[in-house]
């Protein structure tokens, strides 16, 4: 599951997966055994109602409720019952075995009823289950690599910084790049909404349009002045190493790169006046590094998002299990 | 007719206070001279707030004043009230400018005109009233002072603050959140100040707060009037003149006797030297009979001793032979000693029999058995095991010990006697202990602890030089040559050196001709290789072990760099006796092959090994691994960012956590997180005025409930691993979140007022929790564990 292979610490430290020499993953594949072949030796075949039924059925909700309890295991921080890492080890393969045992336990009987209800909710829990092991699998590395040995607190102090170092020089070169500047540095978003983590936040359409309507007034004063723009643009493209983004991070980047645009214009349009070259180039190099913080800070928000997401799945599903299975036990024995 | 009284106190200081309200209690005829209108005028001269120390602890208090550790405020209302409760006779205003006459009838003139006679003076004038000042023009113009009060009554001022002590640092420090602070430092250094003040003012100096100028004297001090800020100070500085516009000038230069005062008054000082004191007898008598020296003057800076001496000195004046303070205590700890008559004989019996303690005056080896407690393990008693983590020095008065120099054979042991030592292996190493150690019959030792046995060692030299000699002779013995008799070590021991080495340097490089062993004192060293170029580290050496065998054995140059991971010492031991000692004895000989066979074998593994793991292990390094004996390590690969950790380690310790999962640096996805190392020489012991630092047995170095919240601790932390913190026991109930929602376990408790006291917090590895460190235990996903550089670095190799 792990996405790197030469990590530093392979040997040192070992996966909740791989605990123990995978002594659950063993335990779930015997269980899961023992139960398949009874379930192939049974007469009459198994059903909810038959000896074989009742025990699965019975092995099954011990196993619900036991799974249930490793949020209060891993909250229970003076305990000493086995780890942690024990414990959640022995929960995702076990959990994955109540797959076969519930199945078996119901004998491929469904119907539109509260008992199919409570399998078809334990179902889910499972499949989020999965996307958790695979999230844990993978997303850790990235957010270490997408970090490159920065914090999330020294990012945002830089992206201050910036923001008050690009003033600075935005009023060197004149009012109206600083006003550009300032509109430009409000439209930063980071983070936001559940939907804006996930998938990276996105403008509302009326600053959009707003922005854009500014941007082309001012690039077509600009440009009726000089005409140059392929090199300046060529300048944004080194600039900025992070355009190779993945999909869907798409972040900031008409904001940044109209800011940029702006600033290229107005490059072009100096008329080799040295210094404000000058001015304008740092300035540029400033807003490439607050397009890099930018796009960072949203990855860093967005992969911690879906590392996280599918525990307010796993979690209120697992309580609406619990409620579905205490209907289904009481009215399997009330109404038999 | 002047007023005439049987004793006259002079400065109402801690001293003078205490004597005075004793002679007030025995009903004497006294009388208590105070040029101020306040009493104590050094204590009342400190900063607002300031926390006054109770040093030294264990010393009992001995006046009819009391004294306990506290603020600057409340010790000066105690004191106020508990003067009229005893009716002593206090004069204000009363500034004595001139002593003459002799024991029975001493004239005292007053500044305001006035005399006092009396027979018997006790001068407790301290030091503070005579404070250094700057020598220069301009030194007593209106905005320079020599003190600081209160620093919050300054706002956006530009201050000058003269000096590089304590108090120059303090002053600087408190004032730069409001002013904009410039301090001058007549040398390149602040080493003279206290190790925790030195760093904070470095710190300051290096993020701006506070501006220095090094290497600059002062040339004088100006008005400019009408212009702002008012003042000006000129430096002469090692470029040439600067001027310093400024609003206040703070000079903390110290303070000296009042050396003119006290030879007027017919005192003999002992040298030329400014700082000199008088001298005084056993009973504080000067060389003038009759007149008394106690407190600061007579070279007792500290409260406690100085209050004491008050109460001695009217007991000596009413010819009565006071016993010191601290004699009930020596009396019951030394009670044991076989033989016990007083303390005075068991302190010449225990000087005589252990070599040790004999360079040692009365007076610190009063302080060292205070220190200490002597022990009387029945035989056969472990009085430590090999391996632990505890770092006491003992010295035998009486009986045996049997030391097991063998780990794997009980009966191979070294029987140690009277007036030898043990235990300082540890001590200098900051490692685990090298043997276990029983008692032997009729077993008496002293044991001292880690901070007080530091303390002697600095001191007095001819202690450490015997404990370094032993150190010495009995690491050669253990590590190199186990079965070779002592004498037959001499000529090795005799020859060796003594080097230190700062984090970084190179004990030897590859190429080198051979020099001779290094045996490693403290500290600890990794051994490198250039390969293609690169520096490639092969192998961590830890104190107790040695490097550079090879070069001696295959008289070939050096194969390999070896260099200082942190600082470390080593011993040095040269090649011609050592060849010597190996042709007389084959069996060290074949110890030595072995270690290097061993060493070779693992070398030429590690060489076939990436370039990655080098840089781990030099990554490791500069992380503190080189003197860590437990260090917390992330794999962030595993790590799913849930901060169980944190909230385990907070719930543990009542809602402050000890460790910062997020900050510290990451190597590849090996996270070294803000948490404790539990170094062999823990930086955090340094300068602990309480002492509430200690290392446990199991390695573990924690803090107990004595802490007093100085922060010096925070300060002299490398890894800035010690928060100060407010610890609430309150537990939120994990069933009552479950169903009503609220204060989730693990999360922050709630806010504490103001006014509770912040203690220092750091790991203590769980010590009263049984199944190890919680934030271990409450990972889910196995990404974090706590391992020794040992482990750290054999798992690292097997890659």
């Amino acid at each position: 599951m792990r996405m790197h292979d030469s990590n530093a610490s392979d040997t040192l430290h070992e996966s909740f997966l791989s605990f123990a020499g995978f002594r659950y993953l063993k335990l779930a594949l015997a269980l899961c055994l023992v139960c398949v072949m009874t379930y192939i030796c049974a007469r009459p075949p198994a059903s909810g109602g038959t000896w074989l039924g009742y025990s699965l059925g019975t092995i099954g909700a011990l196993l619900i409720a036991w799974l249930a309890l490793l949020g209060v295991r891993k909250r229970s921080y003076h305990a000493t019952l086995g780890t942690v890492k024990g414990w959640a080890s022995a929960h995702v393969y076990l959990g994955l075995s109540l797959v076969v045992v519930a199945t078996l336990h119901c004998g491929f009987h469904f119907g539109w009823n509260v008992h199919t209800l409570a399998y078809a909710l334990m179902i889910a829990v499972v499949a989020s289950g999965i996307y958790g092991i695979v999230a844990y699998g993978r997303l850790p590395a990235q957010i270490t690599g997408n970090r490159a040995g920065g914090t999330l607190e020294a990012w945002i102090e830089e992206l201050d910084d910036i923001a008050e170092r690009s003033l600075k020089v935005a009023d060197q070169i004149g009012p109206d790049v600083h006003q550009v500047l300032i509109r430009s540095a409000e439209r930063v978003r980071i983070g936001g909404s559940l939907r804006d983590q996930l998938f990276g936040p996105r403008m509302t359409k009326a600053v959009d349009r707003q922005y854009e309507q500014l941007r082309q007034q001012l690039a077509t004063t600009l440009r009726s002045k000089t005409g140059r723009f392929t090199s300046i643009q060529m300048q944004w493209q080194t600039l900025s190493p992070t355009e190779k983004k993945p999909r869907r991070v798409t972040v900031n980047v008409p904001d940044a790169q109209s800011t940029v645009m702006f600033m290229a214009d107005q490059l072009s349009g100096m008329d080799q006046d040295a210094r404000d070259a000058e001015h304008i180039r740092s300035l540029l190099d400033l807003l490439a590094r607050r397009h890099d913080l930018v796009t960072r800070i949203n990855r860093d928000i967005r992969l911690h998002a879906l590392m996280q997401i599918w525990l307010y799945v796993h979690v209120p599903l697992t309580f609406a299990l619990l409620a579905a299975l205490i209907v289904h036990i009481v009215s399997v024995f009330l109404y038999r | 007719m002047a007023a005439r009284f049987k004793i006259a106190v002079i400065g109402s200081g801690p001293s003078g206070l205490s004597a005075a309200a004793h002679a007030a209690e025995l009903g004497l005829s006294h009388i208590l001279l105070e040029a101020q209108s306040h009493l104590s005028n050094t204590l009342y001269r400190y900063q607002k707030g300031k926390h006054v120390m109770a040093e030294p602890g264990v010393l009992p208090l001995r006046s009819p004043m009391s004294f306990a550790a506290g603020k600057r405020e409340q010790i000066l209302d105690t004191w106020q009230e508990e003067v009229a409760r005893h009716g002593v006779n206090v004069c204000h205003n009363a500034e004595v400018v001139g002593l003459t006459g002799e024991k029975g009838a001493f004239t005292l003139n007053l500044a305001d005109g006035g005399t006092v006679e009396a027979e018997y003076v006790v001068l407790c004038i301290g030091l503070q009233g005579n404070l250094r000042k700057m020598g220069c023009p301009g030194e007593d113009a209106s905005f320079v002072q020599y003190q600081l009060d209160d620093p919050d009554e300054y706002q956006n001022e530009h201050i000058v603050v003269i000096g590089a002590g304590d108090a120059a640092i303090e002053n600087a420090l408190a004032l730069c959140d409001h002013n904009t602070v410039t301090i001058v430092n007549r040398r390149e250094e602040f080493d003279k100040a206290k190790a925790a003040n030195n760093a904070a003012i470095l710190k300051a100096i290096q993020d701006g707060r506070v501006r220095c100028v090094y290497n600059a004297g002062v040339g004088s001090v100006s008005k400019q009037p009408g212009r702002n800020p008012p003042g000006v100070l000129t430096l002469n500085t090692a470029t040439g003149e600067a001027r310093i516009p400024c609003h206040r000038v703070i000079a903390r230069l110290g303070a000296t006797p009042p050396r003119k005062f006290v030879e007027s008054c017919g005192i003999h000082f002992p040298s030329e030297d400014p700082t000199s004191l008088p001298a005084v007898s056993a009973t504080y008598e000067s060389n003038v009979p009759g007149l008394y020296i106690i407190g600061a003057l007579a070279g007792f800076p500290l409260i406690k001793q100085a209050m004491n001496q008050g109460y001695e000195v009217i007991e000596f004046i009413e010819g009565r032979k006071a016993e010191p303070a601290d004699e009930p205590l020596l009396r019951r700890k030394l009670g044991g000693l076989p033989g016990f008559v007083d303390v005075d004989q068991a302190l010449e019996v225990i000087r005589s029999r252990v070599p040790v303690l004999a360079p040692l005056t009365r007076l610190q080896l009063r302080e060292f058995l205070l220190d200490s407690e002597l022990r009387a393990p029945s035989p056969g008693e472990v009085i430590f095991q090999r391996n632990d983590y505890t770092d006491s020095f003992y010295s035998i008065v009486a009986g045996t010990v049997d030391v097991q120099i063998d780990p794997d054979d009980p009966s191979r042991i070294l029987s140690l006697g009277g007036g030898e030592f043990f235990g300082e292996m540890s001590l200098i190493s900051g490692r685990r202990r090298s043997a276990t150690v029983r008692a032997g019959g009729q077993c008496v030792l002293i044991e001292t602890p880690r901070r007080s046995m530091s303390k002697l060692i600095h001191s007095v030299a001819a202690v450490k030089r015997v404990v370094d000699e032993a150190f010495l002779r009995r690491a050669i013995q253990s590590n190199i040559a186990p079965d070779v008799p002592i004498e037959a070590l001499s000529e090795v021991v005799g020859t060796a050196s003594l080097l230190a080495f700062k984090a970084g340097d190179s004990l030897f490089n590859e190429g080198d001709t051979g020099d001779g062993i290094h045996l490693i004192r403290r500290g600890s060293v990794t051994v490198s290789r250039t390969i293609g170029g690169r520096e490639v580290v092969l192998a961590y050496v830890p104190a107790g072990q040695y490097v550079g065998e090879m070069a001696l054995i295959s008289d070939l140059p050096r194969t390999a760099t070896a260099r200082a991971a942190v600082a470390v010492e080593t011993i040095r031991l040269e090649p011609a006796p050592f060849k010597a000692l190996l042709a007389r004895f084959p069996v060290v000989r074949n110890h030595i092959q072995e270690q290097f066979r061993t060493r070779v074998a693992s070398n030429f593994d590690a060489q076939q090994q990436s370039a990655e793991r080098s840089g781990i292990i030099g990554f490791m390094m500069a992380q503190g691994l080189g003197e860590a004996t437990d260090v917390l390590l992330i794999d962030e690969s595993l790590c799913i960012r849930c901060d169980q950790c944190e909230k385990a380690c907070a719930t543990t310790h009542g809602g402050v956590s000890r460790l910062d999962r997020e900050a510290g640096p990451t190597f590849q996805n090996l996270h070294v997180p803000t948490s404790c190392r539990h170094c062999e020489h823990p930086h955090c012991m340094k300068d602990c005025p309480p002492d509430a630092i200690k290392r446990l047995p199991g390695g573990e170095v924690s803090i107990s409930d004595a802490c007093i919240g100085c922060g010096n601790c925070e300060r002299n932390c490398p890894y800035g691993v010690i928060h100060m913190g407010v610890e609430d026991n309150s537990q939120p109930s994990l069933w009552r979140w479950m169903l009503f929602g609220g204060r989730e376990p693990g999360s922050a408790p709630p806010k504490k007022g103001k006014d509770s006291i912040k203690k220092a917090t750091k790991c203590d590895m769980c010590k009263s929790l049984p199944g190890g460190p919680s934030c271990v235990r409450a990972c889910p996903t196995g990404a974090a564990m706590r391992l020794s550089p040992e482990a750290f670095l054999h798992a690292s190799q097997r890659r």
